[in-house]
């Protein structure tokens, strides 16, 4: 049993901080907000150490590494609320590897930088990515997709989508060419200001980039929900740090704000918070890429992931006052990051309807 | 990174399990808390049993009469036998907090306990508190003052767990009042034989007389017995109190969410969504607490000091028996109330519930927990303090 990073994912941890710390610096953050909330130079800089292609194989270009890696990455991008479509893209091309290996070419832009994938996973209404709803079609060598997705991150800098779907009352991942006929994307606005739009699908594609594999969606969204969990880890450090920051040094009552305990204890409980969420993330990360059946490890992060990190960003926005509100401060990212990503997928209180149904049903 | 068992320890693993097949009882549902005063001697006779059969001390040094193996061994040989009947409950402050404690700051002479410890030979139990110094354990005033090469001490200690059952006691007392409260303390070795030594038991709510008041009067300890130096005594029970931190965070409860979900199938509750809500919490408070445990026991097995791990985990295993706790209370109803042998076949539940407080305020409480953490995992300035630099004779009281 060993719990430490290996040599390659501490490298890839530490290469990660260092180009967000330098790139992503707030001022860069802010200008990106105000354009199309991509940082294609940052882009470009992840692609060209590698970073992209992390989690993909060699033969397209990529370092072959996995979940554990990419939590380094993804967590380092969190800290830095930096605003590149990471999670989206790594893990749906990560998926389009498994399955769908003859789109190399594919691949292969992906991980050089010139091409954005995503999934899109959510649904409408009570959201339980688990059951989708776009239909799929047969038809020979041809597949019929109609339904629609809400929020789909990433999807109007995206040139390939892989949608979730029902073929024969069985759940399906479905590629598609965001610029293909019969694709409808409607771009939305976001608190975070990261691009996400509506997907309507009446649209039809090659039966050969349909996957219908058992447990490839199951596969997609445990990768999503840890990869999103390592962001939202990344987003409470951050917040928790600039908490931290602030009340050693603000002074009220002639004093600074952290000799009062009513704060203190409160900046503890997310500290703890924080450390709940990162022991969940990594054994979560592991059990993806090594255990029998990581539904329970996974759902638990990403409950710590939803409930925790709601708590850490109310209270280090809280410890600002009226400083952590004003846009031109910079926590209130993290707050918006950590609100929006917890209910990406499901919120914490489906997250546990979801595990109470597993762990409840195993049990008797 | 690498959760799983190596090849090594796995087989360790499948040994360990054979052997307490062999030598011990699997829990079930008709295992039954034993009294106190059935559950020392029980410990002690198993700890005998461990001991000969080469299971004990298996990560402390050989010098100690240790296995010498990593950590991760012995987690791994306690894992297994939380499984079972048999536990080590009241040898915690023996095993968990002298023995680490002499190990890093007693003198040869003192360092012979550890032995015995580990051959079941000796209960001990830790006479810090006061009823004037608790979370401010440093202002505590039991006087020791030397009379040629003997220590008289005189002062009264409270909440001492087992006291009435101990061969030994590790004592704080003030041995220097004209300095500063953590200047003038000294750490001692006592033998609660001792004539001035009376242990008067208090009964808790759980109906179970744990702790004890105790009163020390003309009590005579030989010099050799103070652990440290003379005036040193907080640094030895910092120590002391780091290891009771790690004690609790990773003891053996005698419930779990396993249990749990099957209390709710058994009451017919399994199925209400905001009971599996709650059972679903207790699974994710489980995996955090399980998954700290890998960082600390990594860290520990790297020879690092998981001090933030540790504090961090005992906090979120109090929050997790509390919560948990409450869904059982929850659960079990109206039968909740009912105690001793009229309790319904939970019956673990309801000493659990009422021993929260052990958790809670054991080895520094919740709150005091968080101030450190707001020093040690924050890196805020120090909580202000009113005494710093006042010799403790001329602290307010
Ligand atoms: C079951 C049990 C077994 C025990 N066994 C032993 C034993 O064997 N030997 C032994 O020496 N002791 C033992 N103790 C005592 C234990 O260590 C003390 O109870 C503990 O240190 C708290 O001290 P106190 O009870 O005096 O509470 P207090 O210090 O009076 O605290 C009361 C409340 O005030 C809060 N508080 C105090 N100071 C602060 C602060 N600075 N900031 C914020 N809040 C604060 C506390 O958190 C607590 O909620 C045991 C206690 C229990 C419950």
């Amino acid at each position: 049993m060993n719990f430490d990073l290996s040599e390659e994912e501490q490298v890839v941890a530490e290469l990660a901080q260092q180009l967000f710390s330098d790139l992503a610096q707030t001022e860069r953050v802010k200008e990106v907000e105000e354009a199309d909330g991509f940082d294609r130079d940052l882009w470009q800089a992840l692609a060209d150490v590698g970073l992209l292609g992390l989690c993909l194989p060699q033969s397209a270009g990529g370092s072959g590494m996995q979940m554990v890696a990419l939590a380094q990455l993804a967590q380092a991008q969190g800290r830095h609320v930096a605003p590149v479509p990471l999670v989206a893209s790594i893990t749906a091309s990560m998926a389009i590897a498994e399955h769908l290996p003859a789109e190399a070419a594919l691949l292969t832009a992906t991980a050089d930088g010139s091409e954005v994938v995503t999934a899109a996973l959510a649904e409408a209404g009570a959201n339980n990515p688990w059951v989708p709803t776009v239909r799929a079609t047969i038809d020979g060598e041809s597949v019929r997709l109609v339904g629609t997705k809400p929020a789909v991150p990433a999807l109007p800098i995206a040139s390939h989508v892989l949608v979730s779907a029902v073929v024969d009352g069985r759940p399906a991942l479905a590629l598609v060419d965001t610029a293909a006929e019969g694709v409808t994307i409607e771009a939305l606005r976001t608190t975070n200001h990261e691009p996400q739009g509506h997907l309507t699908l009446d649209t039809a594609i090659d039966v050969r980039r349909l996957v219908t594999t058992d447990g490839a969606l199951d596969g997609l969204l445990h990768r999503v929900l840890i990869a999103t969990s390592a962001v939202q880890l990344g987003v409470c450090e951050g917040a928790v740090a600039h908490a931290a920051a602030h009340v050693s040094t603000r002074e009220q009552f002639g004093r600074p704000l952290s000799a009062f305990q009513a704060v203190t204890q409160r900046a503890a409980d997310a500290y703890i918070a924080t450390e709940a969420l990162r022991s969940t993330v990594l054994n979560a990360a592991w059990q993806i890429d090594n255990g029998d059946d990581p539904t329970a490890d996974v759902l638990s992060a990403a409950y710590w992931a939803s409930e925790g990190t709601q708590k850490v960003v109310l209270a280090a926005q809280h410890l600002h006052g009226g400083l952590g509100s004003d846009v031109d401060y910079p926590v209130h990212r993290h707050f918006l990051w950590g609100m929006q990503l917890g209910g990406a997928l499901g919120s914490a209180t489906a997250h546990l309807a979801r595990l109470g149904h597993h762990i409840a049903t195993s049990a008797s | 990174m690498d959760i799983g068992d190596s090849p090594e320890e796995a087989a360790f693993r499948a040994q360990a399990r054979t052997w307490l097949e062999a030598h011990a009882t699997r829990r079930s549902d008709a295992s039954r808390p034993l009294p106190l005063d059935e559950h020392v001697p029980a410990a002690l006779a198993w700890q005998a049993k461990l001991h000969k059969h080469g299971w004990a001390g298996l990560s402390w040094p050989e010098a100690f009469g240790g296995r010498g193996m990593s950590s991760v061994m012995s987690t791994i040989f306690n894992e297994e036998m939380a499984q079972f009947e048999q536990t080590l409950g009241p040898l915690t402050v023996s095993l968990g907090m002298v023995a680490p404690t002499l190990m890093a700051h007693g003198s040869p002479d003192q360092q012979r306990h550890i032995a015995s410890m580990l051959r079941g030979e000796q209960l001990w139990c830790q006479l810090f508190s006061e009823p004037g110094a608790g979370s401010d354990l440093a202002a505590l005033s039991t006087r020791a003052v030397l009379d040629g090469d003997t220590w008289i001490v005189n002062g009264q200690k409270v909440w001492t767990s087992l006291g009435q059952f101990a061969q030994y006691g590790i004592l704080l007392a003030r041995t220097n009042p004209d300095v500063p409260k953590h200047k003038g303390i000294t750490y001692f070795i006592v033998d609660m034989a001792d004539p001035g030594i009376e242990v008067r038991p208090l009964v808790q709510m759980t109906g179970h007389a744990h702790f004890n008041e105790t009163f020390l009067t003309d009590v005579r300890i030989p010099a050799e017995n103070v652990v440290g130096d003379v005036n040193d005594g907080w640094s030895v029970a910092r120590t002391t109190l780091t290891s009771e931190r790690s004690s609790i965070a990773g003891g053996g409860a005698g419930w779990s969410v396993e249990t749990l979900i099957e209390l709710a199938q058994h009451t017919g509750r399994a199925n209400d969504p905001i009971i599996r809500q709650q059972l679903a919490q207790a699974h994710c408070r489980s995996v955090a607490l399980t998954a700290m445990g890998y960082r600390v026991r990594t860290a520990a097995s790297r020879k690092r000091m998981p001090g933030r791990e540790m504090l961090t985990m005992k906090l979120a295993y109090a929050n997790h028996w509390v919560a948990t706790m409450e869904t059982a209370m929850t659960l079990l109803g109206g039968n909740a109330m009912l105690a001793g042998d009229d309790a319904i076949a939970e019956e673990r539940w309801q000493p659990a519930f009422l021993n929260q407080y052990a958790i809670r305020l054991g080895g520094g409480t919740d709150e005091v927990q968080k101030n450190i953490m707001g020093e040690l995992g924050l890196g805020l300035p120090r909580e202000p303090s009113t005494d710093r630099g006042i010799a403790w004779k001329d602290l307010p009281t």
